[in-house]
């Protein structure tokens, strides 16, 4: 039982990550009977199958101290490649295409963000808007769309209950990240221009290489998400998928990431992001309107916030209450001391 | 025996400044040598030409009798040379392991926490932290241990020379016999160490030799064992001083305190702290790095928090609790860092000495550029800066134009009480006599000015009257006619006569 | 810690020669070559009512970008609620109007109701919240709010309404928004030259720290710039529900203009006019130029027969260019953070 209250009390943020993850989904799975079925498991799943990479992504990158706007555009152009070329080219090879632009652009953008020592936000807001013309272009202002659409239905045929291979190959890509993060140099290096840029700087940590990492993953993810959905519904629209980059944010603070960078892990990704889709998926059984989607996500996005800020107030407090204590002891001695000369 | 760095005739100027006119120095392996001066004698760029952060010096730089130039602080950091700056570059968010191995060729590419954990421990011990789960978050620690793991760092790297600037500025007792212990055990293992510190009692309990660098030129290295404190002091300091100092004349005893500081007790402090100060004086607070005096000028100007206070000033009792409230009181604070809140860089110098006072130029919210223009160039002739030189950027000015513009803001206030921390950090000789005469000039017409220096010269010569703090208690008061370095000196580093025990004897 | 250098501040065209030169000169070049080509092959690019278009289409996004420029000059960085605001807007005021309630009265309410949701945000930023992360969360409840209040449906008011002269009038041959665009960039300009208010965003946004040592919290600056941001979306919306007669939450959220998100649209306006994202740097008058520039980047594409892509393509592209060009200018002068 201690050892469950030393890891709530050192990993406070993922605690509260779960905690709101069960109750979200306890709340919808007792007012609504259709909720925790195993149908509805599978689709969310599905869900999570875009929007987890788009968590990911969103996650990563603001470990690292930054954020990516152009993640939507970014997928909605992958969308638009592997739909447009699906026919000619068959489903495997367009969505390989996808992945490279996608990564590639993720790349270059990794690149300028460290060589120009600019903030991401300030980048992405301009390639945001760069990539969703390109994705005009490429799509020629049309709805793409399969002329046969059985040919992508592999990617969502169930398999184990609730899974299908898109789902699969993202739950590979988040362990493989995973390991990345966590038992790598590269990985530990974004956690520290994401934690302490000046400091990593100064103790030698590049900051080109980690930058471009995670803007390549980033790109890697909007990539395959754009993808996955251009397969599975069989069309692309140039300007669609805006919605992924406030949901993904909302799924990233969720699952404990901190707006000052360098905290944060993937398995909160993961379930922030479970969160969220458990919000939106019980949302709409419930017939509520697509608004009141945002207002909830709103809201829960203030609770997290709110949760944070505490937590971090309550940290400060008890380092100064530490560092009286210590003054306290420090001055108990000194009187010891000064007995000590007069007597000695 | 030949010496492991040697470094001969090493100018090096920053425009028409000369930080070093041809200093010299060197080490042998498994030596301690203490590197002593005062502020702006060459100890940061001597440092930084040492560590290759510096590449544009003349001179002979020898690593084991081979001639070399680095032009990065890589190559250096590759060629055995480590340096351990003031400023902490720990994450403060990741592990100690994770820290000790953040970068650099030794840092292994796959590991997990565990086996970094497993790596990191014998660095820990030599650092004298074996006890520490190398796992835990590195904000955990106190600033003295965390130092301390900024060392172990470096030592993961296998230096042959470690640089220690500033080790125990900001630590406590305990912490920093932790320091010298380290020191010692790396010395026995024939590592050799730079100690760069104001602390005359480190300085002579550690070093095997001391060089002392003054106004870019050094000494011969002197045996630690042929020096004591007053004939170290009379090396650093040298003959200028009576120059740069205005006349003082004693002060007649009684008259009323402009302020009252009664039982201050700032977070550090180990016990509450009152003082008075008197209109027309320059009071002095001296205390080694660290000793807490720039915490008593914050706390009463409501810059930091504190345990309890009083100031009787003006009529009223009260403590400012932000900086606002003490401005309105006519209380005028500078920090020792004035490019973290001294000043607005990327302002104009207009801009910068009229921000305490922008009422005084507004009326009904709308600034008047005539009354800013004039208050402003009143101002900076007062402090000798151009005001030809007003429109510019404050960032492009130098060390001492800039301390005089961050001093010189505050006027636009009318202050009663200027306090001040630490006023010629980074300043040049010329600007230094500037902002002496200036303070002296200020404290004849009424006001009352309260400095706070670590540099024994300043708070020797400059004050009307010393108060003398040790590690966060009040150790006493000097007047003028007793005010001498060594007593100074007597009272901020050993006030209870201590140094006859031995290291890691203290309770 | 021995800083002892002076040296004379080098003007604008000298530290670009000196740092970068091959390549800002050349990309400054490059560019001007292409707005040159554009505007001289563009068929009735240099007409009157050509301008007058280009202004007018800059106005919505202008005034909203210089309230933004408020709030990142005094470094709160954005908000990412304009959007939404403007839609909470625009359902408070055609609301009341609907209700009867005349056009003062509609705007007063409206106004107020923008003051207060400007006020909470800046409230929560002043405490220390990060901007970004509370302008979301706040971006969602308005919108909810909005759309609740208006049960997701198309509010209308009849014609006539007081607010014509506002929507769709206009003065001396120019559209009535326009007037207002320009007048609120030289009142917004005035107030950061002239006023005490002006200095202290500056001052604040430059060093926060040296800021609060000179008596000038963040606290209140966060509630006044957010305020006036506020304020600046709830007028544009005002105007352009003045120019439909109606409202709906999904007004700004749609195809705005060619280039969709309205919120994206204004930040990119505030950056493109260079004004520094960490504060202290910049102007309105800049972000006004930016929207300007914006306009006529599109209008000229639109001109010479591009669709919405090639369009949509151009503008991002300068977006990313300018950034790009000022980041490159600014590392080589001031002095680093």
């Amino acid at each position: 039982m201690t050892k469950l209250k030393n890891w709530i009390v050192s990993n406070p943020d993922l605690a509260f990550a779960i905690l709101l993850s069960v109750c979200v989904y306890g709340y919808f799975a007792m007012t609504n009977e259709l909720f925790a079925t195993h149908r509805t498991g599978f689709a969310i799943m599905e869900r999570f199958a875009v929007l987890g990479l788009v968590g990911l992504a969103l996650t990563l990158c603001i470990i690292a101290g930054e954020i990516d706007l152009s993640i939507g555009s970014n997928a909605a152009l992958a969308a638009v490649i592997t739909v447009r070329f699906t026919d000619s080219l068959g489903a495997p090879t367009s969505l390989m295409i996808a992945l490279i632009v996608s990564t590639t652009i993720g790349m270059i953008q990794g690149y300028f963000i460290a060589y120009l020592r600019v903030r991401a936000i300030v980048l992405t807001v301009g390639t945001l808007m760069l990539l969703r013309g390109v994705a005009l272009f490429a799509a020629e202002e049309k709805t793409v769309m399969l002329t046969d659409f059985r040919v992508p239905d592999f990617i969502s045929t169930k398999m184990l209950g609730y899974f299908s291979p898109a789902s699969l190959l993202v739950l590979a890509m988040f362990i493989l990240v995973a390991l990345f993060m966590n038992f790598t140099k590269y990985g530990r290096e974004i956690y520290a221009i994401g934690g302490a840029r000046k400091e990593a700087v100064a103790a030698g940590v590049s900051l080109k290489r980690p930058m471009i990492i995670v803007f390549a993953i980033s790109g890697l993810c909007a990539g395959l998400g754009g993808a996955i959905i251009g397969l599975r519904s069989g069309t692309a629209q140039a300007l669609g998928l805006q919605y992924v980059l406030l949901a993904g944010t909302v799924a990233a603070f969720i699952g404990g990431v901190s707006i000052l960078g360098g905290k944060g892990g993937v398995i909160g990704a993961a379930i922030g992001t479970l969160t969220v889709n458990f919000l939106n998926t019980g949302l709409v059984f419930n017939v509520t309107p697509a608004f009141m989607v945002q207002l909830y996500l709103g809201i829960l996005l203030i609770v997290v916030i709110m949760f944070q800020t505490g937590s971090r107030v309550f940290d400060e407090s008890q380092r100064r209450k530490q560092i009286l204590a210590d003054t306290d002891r420090m001055a108990k001695l000194l009187t010891t001391r000064r007995q000590r000369i007069r007597s000695g | 025996m030949q010496p492991l760095l040697k470094l001969t005739n090493i100018k090096r100027s920053y425009g028409a400044i000369q930080a070093l006119k041809g200093a010299n120095f060197e080490i042998m392996p498994g030596e301690v040598i203490g590197l002593v001066g005062e502020n702006g004698a060459g100890k940061s760029t001597m440092v930084k030409i040492i560590s290759g952060f510096d590449s544009g010096f003349t001179g002979e730089y020898e690593l084991n009798g081979e001639a070399l130039h680095f032009s990065s602080p890589i190559q250096a950091e590759r060629a055995g040379i480590a340096v351990a700056q003031q400023e902490l570059s720990l994450i403060k968010t990741m592990s100690v392991a994770e820290n000790i191995f953040l970068a650099g060729d030794k840092v292994p590419t796959f590991a997990t926490k565990r086996s970094l954990s497993k790596m990191a421990k014998p660095f820990l011990e030599e650092v004298g932290l074996g006890h520490i789960d190398p796992s835990i978050s590195t904000d955990r620690l106190s600033v003295g241990e965390q130092h301390l793991i900024e060392v172990a760092r470096l030592l993961a790297h296998d230096p042959q020379l470690l640089i220690l600037d500033e080790p125990t500025a900001a630590l406590g007792e305990s912490d920093s016999i932790r320091i010298l212990d380290m020191v010692n055990r790396l010395a026995k293992r024939g590592k050799s160490i730079v100690y760069v510190s104001h602390r005359m009692d480190e300085i002579f309990k550690i070093s095997n030799r001391i060089i002392v660098l003054r106004d870019g030129e050094s000494q011969e290295p002197r045996q630690a064992a042929d020096l004591d404190v007053n004939s170290l002091v009379e090396l650093m300091l040298g003959r200028e001083l009576n120059n740069m100092f205005p006349a003082r004349v004693a002060k007649q005893p009684g008259g009323v305190p402009m302020m009252k500081v009664q039982d201050l007790w700032p977070d550090r402090f180990l016990e509450r702290i009152s003082f008075d100060i008197y209109p027309g004086e320059i009071l002095g607070l001296a205390g080694q790095l660290g000793s807490g005096t720039g915490d008593i000028l914050a706390a009463i100007a409501g810059a930091t928090q504190t345990r309890d206070g009083n100031l009787v000033f003006k009529g009223r009792n009260f403590l400012p609790k932000t900086p606002k409230e003490a401005i309105d009181a006519g209380i005028a604070y500078c920090s020792d860092d004035r490019k973290h809140d001294g000043l607005f860089l990327g302002r104009p110098i207009s801009d910068n000495l009229s921000s305490a006072a922008l009422k005084r130029i507004s009326t009904w919210g709308v600034r008047s550029d005539r009354s800013e223009l004039e208050m402003v160039t009143e101002n900076a002739v007062k402090f000798t800066v151009d005001p030809a030189r007003l429109p510019q950027e404050a960032g492009v000015l130098s060390g001492g134009n800039q301390q005089k513009v961050a001093l010189a803001k505050w006027l636009a206030i009318n202050p009663d009480i200027i306090l001040v921390n630490e006023p010629t950090r980074g300043v040049d000789v010329g600007a230094r006599a500037e902002i002496y005469q200036k303070l002296r000039e200020l404290a004849d017409e009424g006001a009352a000015i309260v400095v706070a220096s670590t540099d024994i010269q300043e708070i020797t010569n400059l004050p009307d009257r010393v108060i003398t703090i040790y590690r966060g208690i009040q150790v006493g008061e000097i007047a003028l006619e007793d005010m001498t370095a060594a007593a100074i000196l007597k009272e901020i580093t050993d006030p209870f006569d201590e140094t006859g025990l031995q290291e890691g004897q203290t309770v | 810690m021995t800083s002892a250098t002076t040296t004379n501040n080098p003007n604008f065209v000298q530290r670009l020669a000196r740092d970068h030169s091959p390549l800002v000169i050349a990309l400054v070049l490059i560019f001007m070559a292409v707005c040159i080509i554009g505007a001289a092959t563009a068929p009735n690019f240099l007409t009157l009512f050509n301008f007058k278009t280009i202004i007018r289409d800059a106005a919505i996004v202008g005034i909203m970008a210089i309230g933004l420029t408020f709030v990142t000059l005094s470094g709160n960085f954005f908000l990412l609620s304009m959007k939404e605001t403007a839609a909470l807007a625009i359902i408070a005021f055609a609301t009341c109007m609907a209700a009867g309630l005349g056009f003062p009265m509609s705007f007063l309410i409206t106004m107020a109701i923008a003051t207060v949701a400007g006020a909470v945000q800046g409230l929560l930023i002043g405490l220390g919240g990060n901007p970004i992360v509370v302008t979301l969360g706040a971006a969602g409840l308005f919108f909810g709010i909005g759309s609740w209040w208006s049960d997701n449906l198309v509010v209308s008011f009849r014609r006539p309404h007081g607010a014509e002269w506002l929507g769709t009038g206009s003065t001396f041959g120019l559209p009535n928004i326009t007037i207002a665009f320009v007048i609120i960039a030289i009142v917004a300009e005035l107030v950061l030259r002239k006023t005490s208010f002006g200095r202290q965003v500056y001052l604040i946004g430059a060093n926060r720290a040296a800021g609060r040592a000179t008596g000038h919290e963040n606290f209140a600056m966060a509630i006044k710039v957010c305020i006036i941001a506020s304020v600046c979306s709830a007028f544009v919306a005002v105007a352009f529900s003045a120019q439909v007669s109606s409202a709906h939450v999904n007004y700004f959220s749609s195809e705005f203009g060619s280039s969709g998100d309205m919120t994206i649209m204004v930040i990119a306006t505030v950056m493109v006019g260079g004004n520094s994202i960490m504060g202290g740097y910049g102007s309105t008058l800049r972000s006004s130029l930016g929207a300007v520039f914006i306009s006529t980047v599109d209008n000229m594409m639109v001109l010479h027969g591009f669709n919405s892509g090639p369009r949509v393509l151009a503008v991002g592209l300068m977006i990313v260019f300018s950034i790009m060009v000022f980041a490159l200018v600014r590392r080589g002068s001031r002095a680093e953070e």
